[in-house]
C-alpha cells in the first residue's frame, strides 16, 4: 500500500491513488477539506477522503459544501453515524429527488440524538447520582469507624471472657501454690501475684508458679522478686503475649533478669570447676549436686558433694567461690578418706582399728 | 666424609646427663644393648625417655643421633639422598646412616609420626642381619658392633591409624616409662631446677593432683619436664603461682574450667 501526503495535525495519510484521482488544481482544496473533517474525527476524515474525489469531479462547489455541512451536522450528535452518512450521502445526491438526501440526514440526526425530553431526564438522574456519590464518600469514614468500634468491642468481649476464665483457674490454683510456699514468703507472694493479676489474669497464673520456684528455691531475695515482677509488668504493658512469656520464664530476658537480680554466686556456673577440683583432690570421679536435688536418692551416693544452689555468704563473687571451694574440699576429703563408706555392721572393726591406731579405749 | 665425621663428633656427649633411675631400666637397657637387641621406650610426654637415652649414650660411650620424627619424614630423609653440590651430584648420608656407620645409638623419637616407608628401612637393623640398605646408592651398610637402635612413642595420644604395626613392635625390647614416684620426682625436680626441697615437694604434690584429671578431660597429666620448668621459673624469682600457671596449667589445656580448677589446685600449695 502506498501513502500520500499527511493531512491535518492528526497524522492521517491520504492514499496516493485517491489523491491521484483528484484533478491537480483541486488537490490543495481536497487536502484542506479532508484535514478540516479529520480534525473532528479521524475515522470520519478517512471516509470523507474516500468520497470527496467523486464529488469534486462533478465540479459542483455547492454540492461539496452541502456534503461537508451535512456530514458535520450528523457528526455533532454522533461521530459513528456521521461516518456511515459520509459514506452513503454521495449516492443519495445522485437520486432524482433532491430532498431525499436532506430527509436522510434529518432522520439519522434525530435517531442519533433522541428526543429533547430524554436528555433532560438523564441530566437530572446524573445530578442525583453525583449527589449520592458525594454523600457516600462523606459516609465512608463513619462506616469505617463503625466497623472499628464493632471489632474493638468484640475483642474486649473476648478478652473479658478470657480474663474471667483465667481468674477462675487462678482461684483454683492459688491455694495449693500457697500451701507449697514457705510461710515467710506468703505475704510477698500474694502482693506480687495481685499486681500481676490486676494487669493480666493469664500472666498471673504463670507468675504464681514461677514466683513459687524463685522464692522457695531462694533463687531471688524478696527485693529481687519485687524487682523481677516490676520488670515483667513493664514488658506486659508493652506486649501482653511477650509479658506472659516473661512470667512463665519462657523468655531470655526473664532469665537474664533473674540472673541479674540473683544475689551471690550460682552453683550452676561453677559446678564443673568444683567437680574437677574435687576429682583432682581425691582422685575419684566426684559429682557436684545442689541441695535442690536432694529429692533424688542417688544424690546421696558416696561420690557426691552436695552444695547450696547459691552462695551468698559474702558480698563479692571471689569470696563466695572460695566458700564453695572450702565446702568442696571438705566433701572431697570425706570421699577420699571414706567417711561415707561407713557401714553399721563394720562398727566393731572400726573401733578396733581406732583402738589399735590411737592406743586408747573409747570412753 | 670430613663433614660427616664432624657431625658424628657433634653427637658425642661429653658431660653426664642427669638421670635418676626409677627402677631397673638401666640394667635392662645395658643388657639389651650388649645382646644387640633394639629397644622401644613407651611413655607419656616429658617423663624422661629422651633424657634416659642420652644418659645411656653417655654411660655406654656411644654417639647419639636423635631424630624427631614427624609426618613428612620419609625413608630417604633417614638414610640419605643425592643432592646437588656445585656442578656435581653427591650422596648425603641421612641421620640413620650416620649413626649406623659411626656405630652409635640411633634414637627415633615419636617414630609412629613418621611415614610408613621408614619402618621398611629400620626392620633389617632390628634383627640379626644388622644391615642398612641404601637403595638409591645400591649399597648395603653393615652396622658395626656397638650400633644400637632405639625408638620411642607415646601410646597415650597415638591414634589407631598411627599405631605401630605388630610386625614392628615385636622386633623391640619394650620399656615402659611413667612419671616417677613422688619422692623420686621431687629429687629430680629439685636437682634439675636447682630449687629447695620444699618447693619441689609442693610442685610434685600439684602434679599428683592434676594427674588425677587425666580421664576427666585432660589428655595428658603434667610432665616432670613441666615441673622442672616451673621450678626454674620460681628459681628465677617468679611468683610461684604465676610460674605454675604458666608452666603447669596453661600448656596442658585450653579448657577454661579445667584451667581454673588447676589454678585452685596450685593455690592449695602456694
Amino acid at each position: 500500500m502506498t501513502f500520500g501526503p499527511a493531512v491535518g495535525n492528526v497524522g492521517m495519510y491520504v492514499a496516493r491513488e485517491l489523491l491521484a484521482s483528484v484533478p491537480e488544481e483541486k488537490r490543495p482544496t481536497y487536502l484542506a477539506l479532508v484535514s478540516q473533517i479529520a480534525d473532528l474525527k479521524y475515522q470520519l476524515g478517512v471516509e470523507v477522503a474516500r468520497q470527496l474525489p467523486r464529488l469534486l469531479a462533478e465540479q459542483d462547489t455547492d454540492l461539496v459544501a452541502r456534503y461537508l455541512q451535512q456530514v458535520q451536522e450528523v457528526a455533532k450528535v454522533g461521530w459513528k453515524s456521521s461516518v456511515e452518512v459520509a459514506k452513503q450521502l454521495p449516492d443519495l445526491y445522485d437520486a432524482p429527488d433532491p430532498n431525499l438526501a436532506r430527509a436522510y440526514v434529518d432522520i439519522i440526526t434525530g435517531a442519533t440524538s433522541g428526543r429533547d425530553g430524554e436528555d433532560a431526564g438523564s441530566s437530572e438522574l446524573q445530578s442525583e447520582l453525583d449527589r449520592l456519590e458525594v454523600e457516600i464518600r462523606e459516609m465512608e469514614p463513619k462506616i469505617q469507624r463503625a466497623q472499628e468500634l464493632k471489632s474493638l468491642l468484640a475483642s474486649r468481649d473476648r478478652r473479658d471472657e478470657k480474663r474471667k476464665k483465667h481468674a477462675v483457674e487462678l482461684a483454683s490454683v492459688l491455694p495449693p501454690v500457697l500451701a507449697r510456699l514457705r510461710p515467710r514468703y506468703r505475704p510477698l507472694f500474694l502482693e506480687l501475684v495481685q499486681q500481676i493479676a490486676d494487669a493480666d489474669s493469664e500472666a498471673a497464673l504463670d507468675g504464681a508458679d514461677t514466683l513459687l520456684d524463685l522464692l522457695n528455691g531462694e533463687r531471688l531475695s524478696q527485693d529481687g522478686a519485687r524487682e523481677w515482677v516490676a520488670r515483667g509488668l513493664q514488658v506486659l504493658d508493652k506486649n501482653a503475649e511477650v509479658g506472659r512469656g516473661y512470667f512463665r520464664l519462657g523468655s531470655k530476658y526473664a532469665l537474664d533478669v533473674v540472673e541479674e537480680l540473683r544475689e551471690g554466686l550460682a552453683l550452676r556456673g561453677v559446678a564443673r570447676i568444683l567437680k574437677l577440683y574435687a576429682t583432682a583432690l581425691c582422685a575419684r570421679d566426684v559429682a557436684i549436686r545442689s541441695t535442690q536435688e536432694m529429692y533424688s536418692l542417688e544424690a546421696f551416693g558416696a561420690d557426691h558433694i552436695v552444695l547450696p544452689p547459691d552462695m551468698r555468704y559474702f558480698d563479692d563473687e571471689e569470696s563466695n567461690f572460695t566458700a564453695y571451694k572450702v565446702a568442696t574440699a571438705h566433701g572431697a576429703g570425706r570421699i577420699e578418706f571414706g567417711t561415707y563408706d561407713f557401714r553399721i555392721d563394720e562398727i566393731d572393726e572400726v573401733v578396733k582399728h581406732l583402738e589399735s591406731r590411737y592406743g586408747r579405749s573409747p570412753a | 666424609m670430613a663433614v660427616e665425621s664432624q657431625r658424628v663428633q657433634d653427637f658425642k656427649l661429653e658431660k653426664e646427663p642427669y638421670y635418676l633411675p626409677v627402677g631397673n631400666e638401666i640394667e635392662l637397657y645395658e643388657a639389651a644393648y650388649h645382646a644387640g637387641l633394639p629397644v622401644m621406650l613407651k611413655g607419656p610426654t616429658g617423663c624422661g625417655k629422651t633424657r634416659f637415652v642420652e644418659h645411656m649414650s653417655w654411660r655406654l660411650g656411644r654417639t647419639l643421633v636423635t631424630v624427631a620424627c614427624h609426618e613428612d619424614l620419609t625413608a630417604s630423609d633417614l638414610v640419605g639422598k643425592y643432592t646437588l653440590r656445585g656442578d656435581e651430584t653427591v650422596w648425603q648420608d641421612g641421620p640413620l646412616t650416620i649413626a649406623v656407620k659411626a656405630g652409635g645409638i640411633a634414637y627415633l623419637d615419636e617414630v609412629v609420626e613418621a611415614r610408613k616407608d621408614t619402618t621398611v628401612v629400620i626392620h633389617p637393623l632390628t634383627d640379626d642381619r644388622k644391615i642398612l640398605p641404601l637403595e638409591k646408592k645400591g649399597e648395603i651398610v653393615q652396622a658395626p658392633e656397638g650400633f644400637h637402635l632405639v625408638i620411642s612413642y607415646n601410646p597415650g595420644y597415638q591414634s589407631v591409624l598411627k599405631d605401630l604395626k605388630h610386625s614392628t613392635k615385636q622386633r623391640f625390647v619394650a620399656m615402659d616409662f611413667d612419671y616417677p614416684k613422688p619422692e623420686l620426682e621431687e629429687e629430680i625436680v629439685r636437682t634439675e631446677a636447682q630449687i629447695d626441697a620444699d618447693v619441689a615437694s609442693k610442685l610434685v604434690k600439684i602434679a599428683e593432683k592434676v594427674r588425677n584429671l587425666r580421664t576427666h578431660g585432660l589428655e595428658e597429666g603434667v610432665s616432670t619436664r613441666l615441673l622442672v620448668y616451673a621450678g626454674q621459673l620460681i628459681g628465677k624469682g617468679i611468683d610461684p603461682l604465676a610460674a605454675c600457671e604458666a608452666t603447669i596449667c596453661k600448656p596442658i589445656t585450653d579448657d577454661l574450667d579445667m584451667q581454673r580448677s588447676i589454678v585452685e589446685i596450685i593455690a592449695t600449695q602456694f
